[in-house]
Protein backbone atom coordinates (compact mmCIF):
# COMPACT_ATOMS: atom_id res chain seq x y z
CA UNK A 1 0.00 0.00 0.00
CA UNK A 2 1.26 3.47 -0.83
CA UNK A 3 -0.05 6.72 0.57
CA UNK A 4 1.08 9.08 -2.18
CA UNK A 5 0.61 12.78 -1.81
CA UNK A 6 -2.43 13.49 -4.04
CA UNK A 7 -0.81 16.72 -5.22
CA UNK A 8 2.00 14.74 -6.81
CA UNK A 9 0.45 14.06 -10.22
CA UNK A 10 -0.85 17.60 -10.54
CA UNK A 11 2.48 19.15 -9.61
CA UNK A 12 4.38 16.67 -11.74
CA UNK A 13 2.53 17.90 -14.81
CA UNK A 14 2.70 21.55 -13.84
CA UNK A 15 6.43 21.51 -13.15
CA UNK A 16 7.22 19.40 -16.21
CA UNK A 17 5.40 21.95 -18.38
CA UNK A 18 7.23 24.94 -16.94
CA UNK A 19 9.43 26.82 -19.32
CA UNK A 20 12.45 27.25 -17.09
CA UNK A 21 15.38 28.49 -19.13
CA UNK A 22 17.61 25.44 -19.18
CA UNK A 23 20.55 27.02 -20.96
CA UNK A 24 23.95 26.78 -19.28
CA UNK A 25 25.34 29.67 -17.24
CA UNK A 26 28.93 30.49 -18.26
CA UNK A 27 30.00 31.48 -14.76
CA UNK A 28 28.73 28.20 -13.32
CA UNK A 29 30.26 26.20 -16.14
CA UNK A 30 33.59 27.73 -15.14
CA UNK A 31 33.05 26.78 -11.47
CA UNK A 32 32.11 23.27 -12.55
CA UNK A 33 35.27 22.98 -14.63
CA UNK A 34 37.75 24.59 -12.25
CA UNK A 35 36.23 24.08 -8.80
CA UNK A 36 37.61 21.43 -6.49
CA UNK A 37 34.90 19.36 -4.83
CA UNK A 38 34.90 18.58 -1.12
CA UNK A 39 35.68 14.89 -1.60
CA UNK A 40 38.91 15.69 -3.47
CA UNK A 41 39.98 18.25 -0.88
CA UNK A 42 39.32 15.77 1.92
CA UNK A 43 41.47 13.18 0.23
CA UNK A 44 44.34 15.60 -0.32
CA UNK A 45 44.29 17.03 3.21
CA UNK A 46 43.40 13.83 5.07
CA UNK A 47 40.06 15.13 6.36
CA UNK A 48 37.18 12.72 6.94
CA UNK A 49 34.25 15.09 7.51
CA UNK A 50 31.67 13.94 4.93
CA UNK A 51 30.20 17.41 4.43
CA UNK A 52 31.88 20.66 3.43
CA UNK A 53 31.78 23.36 6.10
CA UNK A 54 29.29 25.37 4.06
CA UNK A 55 26.59 22.69 3.78
CA UNK A 56 24.48 24.01 6.67
CA UNK A 57 24.75 27.63 5.54
CA UNK A 58 23.63 26.54 2.06
CA UNK A 59 20.62 24.73 3.57
CA UNK A 60 19.84 27.83 5.60
CA UNK A 61 20.02 29.99 2.47
CA UNK A 62 17.48 27.71 0.78
CA UNK A 63 15.20 27.91 3.82
CA UNK A 64 15.27 31.65 4.24
CA UNK A 65 14.81 32.14 0.49
CA UNK A 66 11.66 30.03 0.76
CA UNK A 67 10.25 32.40 3.32
CA UNK A 68 13.02 34.75 4.27
CA UNK A 69 10.62 37.36 5.42
CA UNK A 70 8.68 35.18 7.85
CA UNK A 71 9.92 37.01 10.88
CA UNK A 72 8.40 40.31 9.93
CA UNK A 73 6.09 39.80 7.02
CA UNK A 74 3.87 37.32 5.40
CA UNK A 75 3.74 33.88 6.82
CA UNK A 76 1.11 34.60 9.48
CA UNK A 77 -1.10 36.43 7.04
CA UNK A 78 -3.69 35.09 4.61
CA UNK A 79 -2.30 34.98 1.06
CA UNK A 80 -4.35 37.93 -0.18
CA UNK A 81 -3.01 40.14 2.59
CA UNK A 82 0.63 39.41 1.91
CA UNK A 83 3.04 42.07 0.77
CA UNK A 84 3.33 41.53 -3.02
CA UNK A 85 6.79 43.11 -3.17
CA UNK A 86 8.14 40.69 -0.57
CA UNK A 87 6.17 37.79 -2.08
CA UNK A 88 8.00 38.29 -5.39
CA UNK A 89 11.30 37.61 -3.65
CA UNK A 90 10.16 34.21 -2.51
CA UNK A 91 11.71 31.06 -3.95
CA UNK A 92 9.22 28.36 -3.14
CA UNK A 93 10.89 25.26 -1.70
CA UNK A 94 9.06 22.75 -3.91
CA UNK A 95 9.73 24.75 -7.08
CA UNK A 96 13.39 25.12 -6.16
CA UNK A 97 13.73 21.38 -5.59
CA UNK A 98 12.05 20.52 -8.89
CA UNK A 99 14.32 22.92 -10.70
CA UNK A 100 17.28 21.41 -8.85
CA UNK A 101 16.31 17.96 -10.14
CA UNK A 102 16.07 19.27 -13.70
CA UNK A 103 19.23 21.35 -13.62
CA UNK A 104 21.33 18.67 -11.95
CA UNK A 105 20.27 16.06 -14.49
CA UNK A 106 20.96 18.43 -17.38
CA UNK A 107 24.08 20.32 -16.30
CA UNK A 108 25.48 19.04 -13.03
CA UNK A 109 25.08 15.28 -13.14
CA UNK A 110 28.82 14.84 -12.68
CA UNK A 111 29.02 17.25 -9.77
CA UNK A 112 28.73 15.53 -6.36
CA UNK A 113 26.26 16.56 -3.66
CA UNK A 114 26.04 19.13 -2.04
CA UNK A 115 28.06 21.00 -4.67
CA UNK A 116 25.31 20.10 -7.16
CA UNK A 117 22.66 21.60 -4.86
CA UNK A 118 24.67 24.83 -4.70
CA UNK A 119 25.13 25.00 -8.48
CA UNK A 120 21.42 24.42 -9.06
CA UNK A 121 20.46 27.10 -6.54
CA UNK A 122 22.76 29.68 -8.18
CA UNK A 123 21.42 28.67 -11.60
CA UNK A 124 17.82 29.04 -10.47
CA UNK A 125 18.45 32.45 -8.87
CA UNK A 126 20.04 33.75 -12.08
CA UNK A 127 17.40 32.34 -14.43
CA UNK A 128 14.60 33.71 -12.27
CA UNK A 129 16.21 37.14 -12.34
CA UNK A 130 16.73 37.31 -8.59
CA UNK A 131 20.41 38.05 -9.27
CA UNK A 132 22.39 38.45 -12.48
CA UNK A 133 25.34 36.42 -13.65
CA UNK A 134 27.46 39.60 -13.74
CA UNK A 135 26.53 40.54 -10.18
CA UNK A 136 27.36 37.07 -8.96
CA UNK A 137 30.68 37.04 -10.82
CA UNK A 138 31.65 40.38 -9.22
CA UNK A 139 30.66 39.13 -5.77
CA UNK A 140 32.67 35.94 -6.24
CA UNK A 141 35.75 37.97 -7.14
CA UNK A 142 35.26 40.08 -4.03
CA UNK A 143 34.81 37.03 -1.79
CA UNK A 144 37.77 35.27 -3.35
CA UNK A 145 40.04 38.29 -2.75
CA UNK A 146 38.85 38.52 0.85
CA UNK A 147 39.27 34.84 1.66
CA UNK A 148 42.66 34.57 0.04
CA UNK A 149 44.08 37.83 1.40
CA UNK A 150 45.85 36.36 4.42
CA UNK B 1 52.31 18.43 26.61
CA UNK B 2 52.11 21.05 23.89
CA UNK B 3 54.75 19.39 21.74
CA UNK B 4 52.70 16.17 21.75
CA UNK B 5 49.54 17.91 20.59
CA UNK B 6 48.89 17.06 16.97
CA UNK B 7 46.33 19.30 15.30
CA UNK B 8 43.54 17.60 13.40
CA UNK B 9 44.01 17.74 9.64
CA UNK B 10 42.15 20.55 7.91
CA UNK B 11 41.49 21.66 4.38
CA UNK B 12 43.87 24.56 3.87
CA UNK B 13 42.39 25.77 0.63
CA UNK B 14 39.39 27.85 -0.44
CA UNK B 15 37.51 26.11 -3.24
CA UNK B 16 35.49 27.80 -5.97
CA UNK B 17 32.41 26.13 -4.51
CA UNK B 18 33.01 27.69 -1.11
CA UNK B 19 33.45 31.08 -2.74
CA UNK B 20 30.21 30.55 -4.70
CA UNK B 21 28.25 29.62 -1.57
CA UNK B 22 29.37 32.74 0.25
CA UNK B 23 28.83 34.94 -2.80
CA UNK B 24 25.26 33.68 -3.34
CA UNK B 25 24.42 34.26 0.31
CA UNK B 26 25.97 37.72 0.56
CA UNK B 27 24.48 38.89 -2.72
CA UNK B 28 21.03 37.64 -1.68
CA UNK B 29 21.34 39.65 1.54
CA UNK B 30 22.50 42.76 -0.36
CA UNK B 31 19.54 42.45 -2.69
CA UNK B 32 17.11 42.13 0.20
CA UNK B 33 15.99 38.56 -0.52
CA UNK B 34 16.46 37.83 3.18
CA UNK B 35 18.21 39.47 6.10
CA UNK B 36 21.58 38.53 7.58
CA UNK B 37 19.84 38.17 10.94
CA UNK B 38 17.26 35.70 9.58
CA UNK B 39 20.04 33.66 8.02
CA UNK B 40 22.14 33.66 11.17
CA UNK B 41 19.23 32.50 13.33
CA UNK B 42 18.29 29.77 10.89
CA UNK B 43 21.89 28.54 10.57
CA UNK B 44 22.33 28.40 14.34
CA UNK B 45 19.14 26.38 14.66
CA UNK B 46 20.17 23.97 11.91
CA UNK B 47 23.48 23.31 13.65
CA UNK B 48 21.56 21.97 16.66
CA UNK B 49 19.80 19.24 14.66
CA UNK B 50 20.64 15.56 14.32
CA UNK B 51 19.07 12.08 14.47
CA UNK B 52 19.58 11.40 18.19
CA UNK B 53 16.24 12.81 19.45
CA UNK B 54 14.29 10.55 17.09
CA UNK B 55 16.37 7.56 18.20
CA UNK B 56 15.64 8.42 21.83
CA UNK B 57 11.93 8.72 21.08
CA UNK B 58 11.93 5.20 19.65
CA UNK B 59 13.93 3.81 22.58
CA UNK B 60 11.53 5.41 25.04
CA UNK B 61 8.57 3.97 23.17
CA UNK B 62 10.11 0.49 23.31
CA UNK B 63 10.51 0.78 27.08
CA UNK B 64 7.25 2.51 27.97
CA UNK B 65 3.98 1.29 26.40
CA UNK B 66 2.13 4.43 27.51
CA UNK B 67 4.73 6.63 25.83
CA UNK B 68 4.44 4.52 22.70
CA UNK B 69 0.69 5.18 22.62
CA UNK B 70 1.35 8.91 22.95
CA UNK B 71 4.03 8.86 20.23
CA UNK B 72 1.73 7.14 17.75
CA UNK B 73 -1.20 9.40 18.64
CA UNK B 74 0.62 12.74 18.85
CA UNK B 75 4.20 12.81 17.61
CA UNK B 76 4.63 16.53 18.22
CA UNK B 77 3.63 16.16 21.87
CA UNK B 78 5.78 13.06 22.36
CA UNK B 79 8.75 14.95 20.87
CA UNK B 80 8.72 17.26 23.87
CA UNK B 81 9.95 14.29 25.97
CA UNK B 82 13.11 14.19 23.85
CA UNK B 83 13.52 17.97 24.03
CA UNK B 84 12.20 18.74 20.56
CA UNK B 85 9.60 21.47 20.47
CA UNK B 86 8.31 21.54 16.89
CA UNK B 87 6.67 24.90 17.42
CA UNK B 88 8.29 26.86 20.22
CA UNK B 89 11.95 26.12 19.52
CA UNK B 90 11.87 26.85 15.80
CA UNK B 91 13.39 30.20 14.87
CA UNK B 92 9.91 31.33 13.87
CA UNK B 93 8.23 30.38 17.16
CA UNK B 94 5.26 29.14 15.20
CA UNK B 95 6.63 26.20 13.28
CA UNK B 96 8.67 26.33 10.13
CA UNK B 97 8.41 28.42 6.98
CA UNK B 98 6.70 25.54 5.24
CA UNK B 99 4.24 25.14 8.10
CA UNK B 100 5.02 21.55 8.92
CA UNK B 101 4.12 21.04 12.53
CA UNK B 102 2.71 17.54 12.30
CA UNK B 103 5.03 14.66 13.09
CA UNK B 104 3.50 11.25 12.60
CA UNK B 105 5.20 8.23 14.15
CA UNK B 106 4.49 5.13 12.05
CA UNK B 107 4.54 1.99 14.14
CA UNK B 108 5.89 -1.16 12.49
CA UNK B 109 4.65 -4.61 13.47
CA UNK B 110 6.08 -8.02 12.56
CA UNK B 111 3.72 -8.02 9.56
CA UNK B 112 3.82 -4.33 8.59
CA UNK B 113 6.86 -2.26 7.57
CA UNK B 114 6.75 1.48 6.96
CA UNK B 115 9.18 3.44 4.82
CA UNK B 116 9.27 7.20 4.34
CA UNK B 117 9.70 9.21 1.15
CA UNK B 118 8.93 12.64 -0.21
CA UNK B 119 7.83 12.19 -3.80
CA UNK B 120 7.45 15.94 -4.37
CA UNK B 121 10.88 17.09 -3.29
CA UNK B 122 12.79 15.96 -0.20
CA UNK B 123 10.65 16.93 2.83
CA UNK B 124 12.20 15.37 5.92
CA UNK B 125 11.56 15.66 9.68
CA UNK B 126 14.64 17.79 10.22
CA UNK B 127 13.76 19.09 13.71
CA UNK B 128 13.99 15.55 15.09
CA UNK B 129 16.17 13.76 12.50
CA UNK B 130 18.65 16.34 11.19
CA UNK B 131 19.68 16.70 7.54
CA UNK B 132 18.44 14.24 4.96
CA UNK B 133 20.97 11.90 3.31
CA UNK B 134 21.85 12.39 -0.32
CA UNK B 135 20.08 9.26 -1.57
CA UNK B 136 16.81 10.38 0.05
CA UNK B 137 16.86 13.48 -2.17
CA UNK B 138 17.38 11.65 -5.45
CA UNK B 139 14.59 11.27 -8.02
CA UNK B 140 15.63 7.64 -8.37
CA UNK B 141 14.73 6.79 -4.75
CA UNK B 142 11.67 9.02 -4.70
CA UNK B 143 10.13 7.46 -7.78
CA UNK B 144 11.06 3.84 -7.35
CA UNK B 145 10.28 3.40 -3.65
CA UNK B 146 6.58 4.09 -4.29
CA UNK B 147 6.47 1.80 -7.31
CA UNK B 148 8.63 -1.11 -6.25
CA UNK B 149 9.15 -0.74 -2.49
CA UNK B 150 10.11 -4.36 -1.86
CA UNK B 151 12.77 -4.29 -4.56
CA UNK B 152 14.19 -0.95 -3.43
CA UNK B 153 14.34 -2.06 0.20
CA UNK B 154 16.22 -5.18 -0.88
CA UNK B 155 18.77 -2.90 -2.58
CA UNK B 156 19.25 -1.31 0.86
CA UNK B 157 19.95 -4.78 2.19
CA UNK B 158 16.52 -5.20 3.77
CA UNK B 159 14.97 -8.45 2.56
CA UNK B 160 11.38 -8.71 3.78
CA UNK B 161 9.28 -11.88 3.64
CA UNK B 162 6.37 -11.78 1.19
CA UNK B 163 3.84 -11.85 4.02
CA UNK B 164 5.12 -8.53 5.41
CA UNK B 165 3.09 -5.63 4.04
CA UNK B 166 5.14 -2.57 3.07
CA UNK B 167 3.51 0.81 3.50
CA UNK B 168 5.20 3.82 1.91
CA UNK B 169 4.31 7.12 3.54
CA UNK B 170 4.71 10.28 1.49
CA UNK B 171 5.77 13.45 3.26
CA UNK B 172 4.21 16.78 2.45
CA UNK B 173 4.17 20.36 3.62
CA UNK B 174 1.94 19.60 6.56
CA UNK B 175 3.25 16.24 7.70
CA UNK B 176 6.57 14.65 8.43
CA UNK B 177 7.10 10.99 9.34
CA UNK B 178 9.47 8.76 11.24
CA UNK B 179 9.27 5.00 11.61
CA UNK B 180 8.94 3.27 14.97
CA UNK B 181 10.54 -0.09 14.16
CA UNK B 182 9.95 -3.37 15.94
CA UNK B 183 12.31 -3.79 18.90
CA UNK B 184 14.81 -6.47 17.91
CA UNK B 185 15.47 -9.65 19.80
CA UNK B 186 18.61 -9.69 21.90
CA UNK B 187 17.96 -6.29 23.49
CA UNK B 188 16.17 -7.52 26.62
CA UNK B 189 17.22 -5.57 29.69
CA UNK B 190 18.90 -2.81 27.69
CA UNK B 191 18.80 0.79 28.88
CA UNK B 192 17.31 3.64 26.87
CA UNK B 193 20.80 4.82 25.90
CA UNK B 194 21.79 1.35 24.69
CA UNK B 195 18.61 1.03 22.65
CA UNK B 196 18.92 4.51 21.15
CA UNK B 197 22.38 3.62 19.84
CA UNK B 198 21.00 0.99 17.47
CA UNK B 199 18.18 3.17 16.14
CA UNK B 200 20.06 4.65 13.21
CA UNK B 201 18.88 7.31 10.80
CA UNK B 202 18.14 4.63 8.20
CA UNK B 203 15.96 2.71 10.69
CA UNK B 204 14.00 5.91 11.30
CA UNK B 205 13.44 6.42 7.56
CA UNK B 206 12.50 2.76 7.29
CA UNK B 207 15.13 1.41 4.88
CA UNK B 208 16.84 -0.57 7.64
CA UNK B 209 15.80 -2.32 10.84
CA UNK B 210 17.63 -2.09 14.17
CA UNK B 211 20.08 -4.83 15.03
CA UNK B 212 22.19 -5.31 18.14
CA UNK B 213 25.73 -4.25 17.28
CA UNK B 214 24.75 -2.05 14.33
CA UNK B 215 25.10 1.58 15.42
CA UNK B 216 25.81 3.35 12.14
CA UNK B 217 24.32 3.60 8.69
CA UNK B 218 25.70 1.44 5.92
CA UNK B 219 27.21 3.26 2.93
CA UNK B 220 24.48 3.85 0.37
CA UNK B 221 25.01 4.09 -3.38
CA UNK B 222 23.34 6.93 -5.25
CA UNK B 223 21.78 6.10 -8.61
CA UNK B 224 20.80 8.51 -11.37
CA UNK B 225 17.19 8.47 -12.54
CA UNK B 226 16.68 6.70 -15.86
CA UNK B 227 14.22 9.30 -17.11
CA UNK B 228 15.68 12.45 -15.63
CA UNK B 229 12.63 14.62 -15.05
CA UNK B 230 9.82 14.09 -17.54
CA UNK B 231 8.29 10.78 -16.73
Amino acid sequence: MTDINPKYIELDQEMSDRSLDQSPVSLLEKVKKEGRVWGDLCEQYGVDNPDPPWRITLEATCDVLADGYWSTFNICKPKDERNPEEESKKLDAVERRWEEDQLVSQHYADVPFPESQLMALAHTLIRRGLMSEEELARKMEEVDRRLNSA
Amino acid sequence: MAEKHKPAPMVDEVSEFEVLEIAVRELAIEKGLFSAEDHRRWTEYMHTLGPLPAARLVAKAWLDPEFKKLAVKDGVKASLDVDIDWIGSMPTNFGTPSDYCNLRVMEDTPKLKHVVVCTLCSCYPRPILGQSPEWYRTPNYRRRIVRWPRQVLSEFGLQLPEDVEIRVVDSNQKSRFIVLPVRPEGTEGWTEDQLAEIVTRDCLIGVAVPKPGQTSNDPRPVHPAKNPYKH
